[in-house]
């Protein structure tokens, strides 16, 4: 059937046995994903993480002349808020909700809203995201979607997140991009590709997705970069596209597959370009499925030397590093480290799922002991692990840097560095060097306590996660 | 029936509860929701007026309900995440907050809290789901729990103290600069010979919660205080003072006056305390004088926040600094008998000058005021940052969210928040007479004559 018939995309978890609760050895987790499908496990006690509602907003403000109404009680827009003052883009109202909306019914409000926002800003796209309260409500928003796109000519594209149905923020990039292709892709079908590539590009840094294109423009392509500053426009081209390419296989996967059985458009799984091993074989990928081998082997091997030159003789040698990252990200900035010479002793990374299987595999053969914890947002097995095991470094990307940083060790945010491509490795370097040049703020910083007993801190870091009886 | 907001700065009631929560020290939520709620929070509310908070990270302890919680009931998982929070969380006090998704399914809360003071647990609840409000009534809906729950887990263990005084409606972090308002607040009061009770920030923690009904005033600073005075004027009989707005400047002094007054402390006392702070303040505006004439201070402006800073900053700006109210927006939604009272004393306060106040949290809306204001300077939040920009006119921020402004411990209340309210506006007109070296336009109250 196909896929973008439904009213949305399936979770992460029916897509690919995500985890989102996992604890063991690199080894056990070979083991876990090699026998079919993996047994989820649940939380006994869980800390508060991103869901697939913010993983839309994430992308939806990242989207060029639209308007978000985000149908819900005014708290589910807070981070439309935080993307606004951010990045001081992105236009959102809240529908406002109040306790007698969730008993009645808002649809009516829902209308309303929608044509004076249209009035007052003209956009070319608007987006209905849905809630939580409009979720068990089961409110009508399609019927709203389909009458006002003919009354005000307006494309309106409706986004169906939950905040409950699956446990991976993930799942919301492709609830969100399942309906902007579904809206905007234009109908199912072979059609005439141009000479353009797609390159998906999700909530990445401009800086990642700027490098992402001086690299790919020195081979010479014409990109179609999606969703990121994507305009209605980019959905209808990326139909027509001769190839897609991602910045992040995992969290573009849905999209990529979209593209690939509702328009033919070939997409291929290519690591994330972190670090100068990885940002090769991305390249290569490129260059292999569009014949451009030799130029990609020449970008790689001039950026690799310019590289070199700029981080000299930095080390990491004799270094034992902590990974707390998406987990296209960990893997990447794992073999980072390694080219670097250091140890990677521990990664939390936020989900992992088939697609992870061949870097397991790959890993597990060189480090089969390596702790590998599947956690969002959870600091306090965090804080358990990295107690035990006090590494010399913390590479995170996380919202709990502030708190995991009062282990003292030296931590170095991922969210808000550009890491990808050759830029990103000196960057990264550079980031990295300082850290360990000076450690005196986390030493001051270690001054505060974590918030956990002590009685926790003695359990085993495993202790919450349970199998789930069905 | 609540209406659509353009880019809403209020967040909900749950938000508002933790911020409460999380501003007491020893006091941990566990919030009864989906997973994102408290993310939310963290991203949409503490990242934007600075960042940060107690535990380091969105909310300690959520629940996270999924979609078997929404079909079959989520009370057994409260329970057993409220279990493993006491077991987990460092804390003297855990309070139950709920979110929109358990509300409608319908959880017993009462019931898991009563299970959980059963075990012994210190715990407390309220139900704050985000349909019922906005950030001020999610303060309320806090206050009150701890109001009315916390006597259920014993008396205060300390001696009363002489001459307490509860401070109330000054909101944690919706007030940027909550913290530094607070002391200096508290810093007033001990100077006439009282003890303040804080209640929220550094320092405080639950056994000044227990502390509450041995005061022998609450001071009210905003409306948002209003509720949980009149709850402990029934509960304890404790007279209250309603401050007009946050006092700014020479407003410190009228209400340390009315204080001493209420509570017949020594007058003699009081007035040699004033103006001794009085007389430190008038150095400093001397010493401005020379900037004051040479950056233009003297000029119309526009004021976007929250009620009691519209009332006390504007006062301040118009009543002592010589400034021309033009443009007032109050963003906080203030209940309808507090909008007349408002009004009533923003129009003597500001008799004479051609004053618009208007009464909004709508982005779109407070922009167009602006933008047709003609003020030569706005103070506003983080949203209001690209209207100045556009307006080219110098730009101070002053309310929720911030966007590029970091605050620890300053404030502007009392004689010494003057002082830092004349030196960051100083700042940021010095800093525009770079960009825009001349502003010549003609105040509009004299365009006509």
């Amino acid at each position: 059937m196909s896929l973008l018939k439904a009213k949305a995309s399936r979770t992460r978890e029916k897509q690919l046995d995500a985890l989102n609760a996992w604890q063991g050895t690199l080894f056990s987790a070979l083991t876990e994903f090699s026998g079919g499908e993996p047994v989820k496990r649940i939380r006994t006690f869980s800390q508060s993480t991103e869901d697939d509602l913010l993983y839309a907003l994430r992308v939806l403000a990242g989207i060029r002349d639209s308007v978000v109404v985000i149908h819900a009680p005014r708290g589910c827009a807070a981070a439309a808020l935080f993307h606004q003052v951010e990045s001081g883009r992105g236009r959102w109202i809240v529908t406002n909700l109040d306790d007698r909306d969730t008993i009645m019914g808002a649809d009516g409000k829902l209308r309303k809203a929608v044509k004076e926002v249209n009035q007052r800003y003209k956009p070319e796209l608007l987006f209905i995201v849905s809630s939580p309260v409009v979720a068990i409500n089961n409110d009508d928003i399609q019927s709203v979607v389909e009458e006002l796109h003919e009354e005000l000519e307006l494309d309106i594209v409706p986004i169906y997140v939950t905040g409950f149905a699956s446990h991976h923020a993930v799942t919301g990039y492709d609830t969100t991009l399942h309906s902007l292709l579904k809206y905007l892709g234009g109908k199912k079908g072979k059609r005439p590709h141009d000479e353009r590539v797609n390159l998906l590009s999700i909530a990445e840094h401009p800086h990642d997705r700027n490098e992402a294109e001086r690299l790919l423009g020195a081979l010479g392509l014409e990109l179609n970069t999606l969703p990121d500053d994507a305009s209605k426009n980019s959905f209808r081209q990326a139909a027509m596209a001769r190839l897609s390419v991602s910045l992040d296989y995992g969290a573009a996967h849905y999209l990529g597959v979209c593209l690939r059985d509702e328009y033919d458009v070939p997409f291929i799984g290519t690591p994330r370009p972190v670090g100068l091993g990885a940002t090769g074989r991305w390249l290569a990928g490129i260059g292999n499925a569009l014949e451009l081998q030799d130029a990609a082997q020449r970008v790689h091997e001039e950026e690799s030397e310019k590289v070199r030159h700029s981080i000299g003789d930095f080390t990491l040698k004799g270094l034992r590093v902590y990974l707390s990252l998406s987990p296209a990200t960990a893997f990447g900035v794992l073999e980072l480290v390694e080219e670097l010479g250091g140890e990677v002793v521990g990664i939390t990374v936020s989900r992992l799922d088939q697609l992870h299987k061949g870097a397991i595999e790959e890993l597990s053969g060189r480090h089969p002991a390596i702790l590998i914890h599947v956690a969002d947002g959870q600091p306090f097995e965090e804080v358990n692990i990295i107690k035990r095991l006090s590494p010399d470094l913390y590479l995170g990307d996380s919202l709990h840097l502030a708190q995991v940083g009062r282990l003292g060790m030296p931590v170095v945010s991922l969210r808000d560095l550009p890491v990808l491509g050759y830029q990103g490795v000196t960057a990264l370097a550079r980031r990295i060097s300082t850290a360990l040049l000076n450690r005196s703020f986390g030493e001051a910083l270690s001054r505060t306590s974590v918030p956990y007993k002590d009685g926790w801190l003695r359990r085993s870091p495993n202790w919450h996660i349970k199998k789930e009886v069905k | 029936m609540a209406h659509h907001i353009d880019s809403s700065r209020n967040s909900c009631a749950l938000h508002g509860a933790l911020q409460v929560i999380e501003a007491i020290e020893g006091v941990v939520p566990v919030v009864h929701s989906t997973a994102g709620c408290g993310a939310q929070h963290y991203l949409g509310v503490n990242r934007l007026n600075t960042g940060g908070e107690r535990f380091g990270g969105p909310a300690v302890s959520s629940s996270n309900i999924s979609e078997k919680h929404v079909v079959f009931g989520g009370s057994s998982r409260l329970r057993e995440q409220l279990k493993n929070t006491v077991k987990i969380v460092e804390g003297d006090l855990y309070v139950i907050v709920t979110g929109c998704a358990t509300e409608m399914v319908g959880d017993d809360i009462p019931a898991m809290n009563k299970e959980g003071r059963d075990q012994d647990f210190p715990v407390i609840y309220a139900n704050t789901p985000g349909f019922r409000g906005d950030v001020h009534q999610g303060y309320q809906l806090a206050i009150k729990a701890l109001i009315e729950q916390l006597p259920d887990l014993g008396k205060s263990e300390q001696p009363p103290v002489k001459g307490l005084v509860n401070i109330l409606g000054i909101l944690p972090r919706q007030d940027p600069f909550w913290e530094g308002n607070l002391k200096e607040i508290g810093r007033l009061i001990e100077g006439i010979g009282l003890t303040p009770n804080l209640l929220f920030g550094y320092g405080q923690g639950v056994a000044d919660w227990k502390r509450i009904p041995d005061a022998l005033l609450n001071i009210v600073v905003s409306v948002w205080g209003d509720a949980p005075a009149l709850l402990l004027e029934e509960r304890y009989g404790t007279p209250r003072l309603e401050l007009e707005g946050l006092p700014v400047g020479a407003a410190a002094g009228r209400f340390l006056y009315k204080t001493s007054e209420l509570l017949q402390l020594d007058s003699r006392r009081t007035e040699l305390f004033v103006q001794a702070e009085e007389r430190r303040f008038d150095a400093q505006l001397a010493a401005l004088a020379d900037t004051w004439y040479r950056a233009g201070f003297q000029r119309e402006f526009a004021l976007a926040g929250e009620s009691a800073q519209v009332a006390g900053i504007s006062e301040f700006l118009s009543g002592t600094l010589g400034l021309i109210p033009r443009t007032l927006i109050i963003t906080d939604n203030p209940p309808e008998y507090a909008r007349e009272a408002l009004l009533t004393r923003l129009t003597s306060l500001l008799n004479g000058f051609p004053t618009e106040v208007s009464f909004t949290e709508d982005f779109a809306e407070i922009s167009d005021l602006l933008r047709s204001s003609s003020a030569a300077l706005v103070l506003g939040s983080g949203l209001e940052e690209s209207v100045a920009a556009g307006l080219g006119v110098p730009f101070l921020q002053i309310s929720f969210p911030l966007s590029d402004r970091f605050v620890l411990s300053r404030g502007y209340a009392g004689f010494r928040g003057a002082v830092t309210l004349l030196e960051d506006l100083g700042s940021a007109l010095l800093t525009d007479r770079h960009h825009n070296p001349v502003h010549q336009q003609l105040p509009s109250a004299l365009a006509f004559l």
